[in-house]
């Protein structure tokens, strides 16, 4: 069974600096990425926004917490936190990523790099599985930036995203800054990890700035994406078809316009990309 | 090779902890490029202590400003340390900062109730929406229903107790004055939101023994004893009348549940 998901388009993030341009109705969105845990909380303005943006365009959820890949137990009380954020906006669907955040009852608050082992493998299915009972619905799960990688993976990074995506039924969102990043940082060819994810579950693509810091590439969602990510965009425009895709910043977070703006670069990328498919296909 | 549960609360405490990195885990890291394994998992360590040490700057923007960023940094690594984050979202993570203040040895006594009262309004923040009492609510009470009238306060409400001005401290923190020998004044704070506007207020002592009654959610009439306090009983009247206006007016008591 593969990822059922609609296509909606290239959405922007919901950021608290962008909110009076929304409000105003003269930027026309075609959907919203939120992140999930600034949104579970008891009230206040932050829940009144997502609201408001949920009335105007379909939204997703992206979560950071969930620590798929920890040992620890998974945390019940933010996984029923989830559930109750997700029954109140109805996401279009909710992701989250391949990584660990935290252990031993603590929290790094960060995206933590797994090995990718056949004992990690089996952890991390077997938590989808469950996490996907308790949402009741399917996730998807990102591939993150990394740093370093461990010796005694015997799979390569696609392999592994890919027989999770496959065996616990989960989608995959691909980010296709970060597979430049880790490409860089790991020396492997990016097109190659494209290559091997199963076409039929990627249901979001994710682009994103970065920083060089000389020896290594650092995943910081400040700047512009960069034309090696673009070209990389097209690959995977040829490789998974249309896909829902989304422009994220993180930190020196510009206008809206600037926002937009590149949104509707990667939709021209889109029109470029698939149009010269089905005229080769034609 | 390392089991997973062993590799992660290794590389967990590298990260978290800092200083050498064992050889055991050292030895699980590819070496690639220029980079060697220490250097790779100290990539994760720099951004463990930047980007939550970002979270609570953002979080105590004032007890930052007069400690300055260099002290605030070195305070809040110490916090992280004896206080690594126990909650997946990370908005609870400097839920004991102020405690922490209180046993580091700083310039300004009246560090840590300054960010008792940035943390009350953190909370108040993100507090389950109020649905507040209005003048209409109590207009509709008959008089003789007034002495057993229980009122309460809204749930995104807190009191900040202090033994400086940390109100006008939080006014000024910006500018260099805020690091002058402040005198000790007994001060109570509410904190309260107004549907998306945090704000706090600086209680006299009727008002501060009158709203200490009211949150344990007693009769009307034990709010109208505790600001009587030995003064004329018109006076005390006028004096809770004048009150709870003002509470009214602040959206700070809650509407009452339907029978």
């Amino acid at each position: 069974m593969a990822i059922a998901v609609p296509y909606l388009g290239h959405g922007v993030g919901l950021r608290p600096v962008h909110f009076p341009r929304l409000w105003d109705g003269t930027a026309a969105v075609d959907w919203f990425e939120a992140i999930a845990e600034n949104f579970m909380v008891a009230g206040g303005r932050p829940l009144a926004a997502l609201d408001r943006a949920r009335g105007q365009a379909p939204l997703a959820l992206h979560g950071v917490s969930l620590s798929i890949g920890s040992t620890d137990p998974l945390d019940e009380a933010y996984l029923r936190r989830l559930r109750g954020l997700a029954a109140r906006v109805e996401p279009a669907w909710l992701s989250d990523h391949l990584c660990w955040s935290g252990v031993g009852g603590h929290y790094a608050h960060d995206l933590l790099p797994l090995p990718f082992t056949e004992e990690a493998l089996r952890h991390v299915v077997g938590r989808v599985v469950a996490v996907q009972e308790r949402l009741g619905r399917q996730i998807l799960l990102e591939n993150v930036s990394s740093y370093l990688t461990f010796a005694h993976s015997t799979l390569a990074e696609w392999e592994f995203l890919g027989a999770v995506a496959e065996q616990a039924d989960c989608g995959i969102l691909l980010d296709v800054n970060n597979v430049h990043v880790s490409a860089v940082n790991h020396g492997f060819a990016a097109e190659r990890y494209l290559a091997g994810l199963p076409s039929d579950r990627v249901a979001q693509i994710h682009l994103a700035g970065h920083t060089d810091m000389g020896a290594y590439l650092f995943d910081t969602h400040d700047g512009p994406v960069i034309d090696p990510v673009w070209d990389l965009y097209r690959v995977a425009l040829q490789r998974f078809g249309r896909v829902s895709t989304l422009v994220e910043w993180d930190d020196h977070i510009p206008e809206l316009d600037v926002v937009c703006a590149e949104a509707d670069q990667a939709r021209a990328v889109e029109a470029e990309v698939l149009g010269a498919v089905h005229a080769a296909t034609a | 090779m390392l089991p997973l549960r062993d590799l992660q609360l290794r590389f967990f405490g590298a990260v978290s902890r800092g200083g050498p990195i064992d050889a055991g885990l050292r030895a699980v890291v590819r070496e690639h490029g220029t980079l060697g394994a220490a250097a790779r998992i100290e990539i994760y360590a720099d951004m463990y202590r930047a980007r939550l040490v970002d979270v609570l700057r953002e979080d105590f923007p004032r007890v930052c400003a007069l400690l300055g960023d260099e002290t605030f940094a070195a305070v809040a690594e110490r916090y992280l340390a004896r206080h690594p984050s126990r909650q997946p979202s990370v908005r609870h993570l400097g839920h004991r900062f102020a405690g922490h203040l209180a046993v580091e040895n700083l310039p300004h006594p009246f560090l840590a109730d300054l960010a008792h009262l940035e943390w009350a309004r953190v909370e108040v923040f993100d507090a389950p929406d109020p649905e507040p009492l209005r003048l209409a609510d109590l207009a509709a009470i008959a008089p003789a229903d007034w002495p057993a009238l229980t009122l309460r306060p809204i749930a995104a409400c807190r009191i900040v107790s202090s033994a400086w001005p940390v109100h006008e401290i939080w006014a000024t923190a910006g500018d260099g004055d805020a690091r002058r020998a402040w005198p000790a004044v007994p001060t109570r704070i509410r904190v309260w939101r107004e549907e998306w506007s945090v704000s706090h207020a600086a209680m006299g002592a009727i008002e501060a023994a009158a709203f200490g009654v009211l949150q344990r959610g007693v009769p009307f009439a034990e709010i109208c004893a505790a600001a009587e306090a030995g003064r004329e009983p018109d006076a005390a009247a006028r004096e809770v009348g004048a009150l709870l206006m003002r509470w009214l007016e602040d959206g700070l008591l809650a509407r009452r549940q339907a029978p």
